[in-house]
């Protein structure tokens, strides 16, 4: 299997050209919105939104295919769990004595399916369209501390690195005869001390030529840093923004002024 | 000829590649077609560019890697019916960076972890952890701890931890990075005498300095292709071959090749050499 651990891909959608700001304000709207609804058609619907945005954004169908895949699964998993867990509502369609299957819990499975499906497949668009750069980004912005940003930026950063060193490791030690598959669960967690002490000795290493790199940078030199990249907010922001708050406001006055049910 | 009759039959072939390719996951087609033998006690050296395919193609004689297609036999046995740790009695790899497996907290303990793994007995571990402390001379380094040495030392305790498992075929993966020259003399010449016990060496490197001086073969590659494999003295004598490998020929080559006009020949890959040559030239005219 490919793992892939930065789901962003270079491309130049209006979803990329977007403020990193307001994405991660849509993708918060929208995941309102996914709670709000109870009806299935509503979330039906608002399901297709969000994978016609993914489809837009022009991702890689490899990374599309990696993301949705846990979705799918996580999806399918409820519509087959929920009823037998759920024995409220007649009729009655499947009767195992103590387990009773009941129409109403198999449509109230597919609706917390479509639910969490909606929630867990809208940030993929946000981690399609955004670099973590920008990511790291807009939260200083929201008014994370910059050293905090700072953190996360460089664990994602050295995260698929430290991924390779374990796997050059394990290499190393597999070359030396250590047969990992082999053996009691005590022995083989044992056989991990050989991968895991290399591993953190190697971390930490990076770590320290990382910080003394940062500071022949002159990092925390200034308190009022300034920025490379600034992140200024355009128009066509402004009018994603107003669409997604409509979308969020449009369906809550329907629900609690009209009483429609969504 | 009878001898060389007799030497050919006593040639032992320990590692066959026929039309290897391998691509990683992802697609990167790494090595796209090489074939190559390799015989008890030679010393190859496996050259080319970053990116060339020489440390995939070494991974694929341990089984660290299978072929994608064509085949790896290691003592006529394909790799891609052993198992690594089985393939690791006949073929040691010492890898890049040494501190990618130290783990233990003496040198000894961890040179004793890979004959341990191959399930000797403590006698022969002794015997074997003994030889490989000598071998690389660690004997004044063998109660500290591996990660408070100097890399020179670390690296050697690496290259000990392979020579322990008492393997028919070393394969370094560049042994002399990050050593200074004196480390790394060492080094070299505690390979060369493993070389003359009869071990098979495989130096992975674009050092080509280090290549002229030991390997007896050189194998070029590019692109995930063999471009050549021949002695260092035939492999040097091209110029535009070596560069298009991303490679640089060692400098007195380099000058070799200036001072052709003179009457120099083209194909000098020691100092000493082109001293004989030079003073040849002096004392003609």
């Amino acid at each position: 299997m490919v793992m892939f651990i930065d789901l962003y891909t270079e491309a130049n959608t209006f979803l990329h050209r977007l403020d990193p700001r307001v994405k991660i304000f849509a993708v918060l709207l929208l995941s309102v919105l996914a709670f709000l609804m109870t009806n299935l058609y509503s979330l039906l619907l608002l399901l297709s939104f969000i994978f016609l945005l993914l489809f837009l954004s022009r991702a890689k169908w490899s990374k599309t295919y990696f993301a949705l895949k846990f979705v799918l699964r996580l999806m399918l998993l409820i519509v087959v769990l929920w009823p037998f867990f759920d024995r409220t509502g007649t009729p009655i369609l499947l009767d195992f004595g103590p387990v009773q299957i009941t129409e109403p819990a198999i449509w109230r499975g597919v609706t917390s399916a479509l639910r969490v499906g909606c929630l867990a497949s809208v940030w993929y668009i946000l981690m399609f369209t955004t670099s973590q750069r920008d990511l790291v980004l807009a939260l200083v912005r929201f008014g994370l501390r910059f050293d905090y940003g700072l953190t996360i930026a460089v664990s994602l950063r050295f995260f698929p690195t430290f991924v390779s060193t374990i796997d050059s490791i394990t290499d190393a030690q597999k070359a030396r005869g250590l047969v990992f598959a082999q053996g009691g669960l005590l022995e083989r967690s044992k056989k991990y001390v050989a991968v895991l002490v290399p591993a953190v000795v190697s971390a930490l290493r990076m770590a320290d030529s990382l910080s003394l790199a940062l500071q022949s940078r002159a990092y925390g030199a200034r308190f009022d840093r300034t920025y490379l990249r600034q992140l200024k907010m355009q128009a066509k922001d402004y009018v994603a923004l107003v669409v997604v708050v409509t979308l969020l406001v449009l369906p809550m006055i329907a629900k609690y002024v009209y009483s429609v049910p969504i | 000829m009878i001898p060389s009759r007799e030497a050919a039959s006593t040639v032992e072939r320990l590692v066959s590649v026929q039309n290897l390719k391998f691509t990683y996951e992802g697609g990167i087609e790494a090595l796209r077609g090489v074939s190559l033998n390799i015989d008890r006690g030679e010393y190859i050296a496996i050259v080319g560019g970053n990116g060339s395919g020489k440390t995939t193609l070494a991974k694929n004689f341990n089984g660290l890697l299978r072929p994608t297609s064509g085949t790896v036999t290691v003592k006529g046995r394909p790799t891609a019916q052993m198992g690594v740790a089985e393939l690791a009695r006949i073929i040691g790899y010492a890898f890049q960076n040494p501190d990618h497996q130290l783990f233990c907290s003496t040198v000894e303990e961890e040179i004793r972890f890979g004959p341990l793994n191959l399930g000797y007995s403590e006698n022969e571990i002794g015997t074997k952890v003994e030889r490989a402390i000598d071998a690389m001379n660690l004997g004044h380094v063998r109660m500290s701890a591996p990660l408070s040495l100097r890399l020179g030392e670390r690296r050697r305790v690496s290259i000990a931890s392979v020579v322990a498992m008492d393997p028919e075929v070393f394969i370094l993966d560049e042994p002399t990075t990050g050593l200074d020259a004196e480390e790394s003399r060492e080094l070299m010449e505690r390979l060369n005498s493993l070389n003359n016990d009869g071990k098979t060496i495989i130096l992975i490197t674009h050092d080509m300095k280090l290549v002229a001086e030991h390997a007896k073969r050189v194998v070029v590659m590019a692109r995930g292709r063999m471009l050549l494999d021949s002695d260092p003295r035939g492999a040097f004598s091209d110029l535009d071959l070596i560069r298009q490998s991303n490679l640089e020929p060692p400098a007195v080559t380099l000058l070799s090749h200036r001072l052709s006009d003179y009457g120099i020949p083209q194909d000098i890959i020691s100092p000493e050499e082109l001293v004989l040559h030079v003073m040849r030239f002096g004392g003609g005219s």
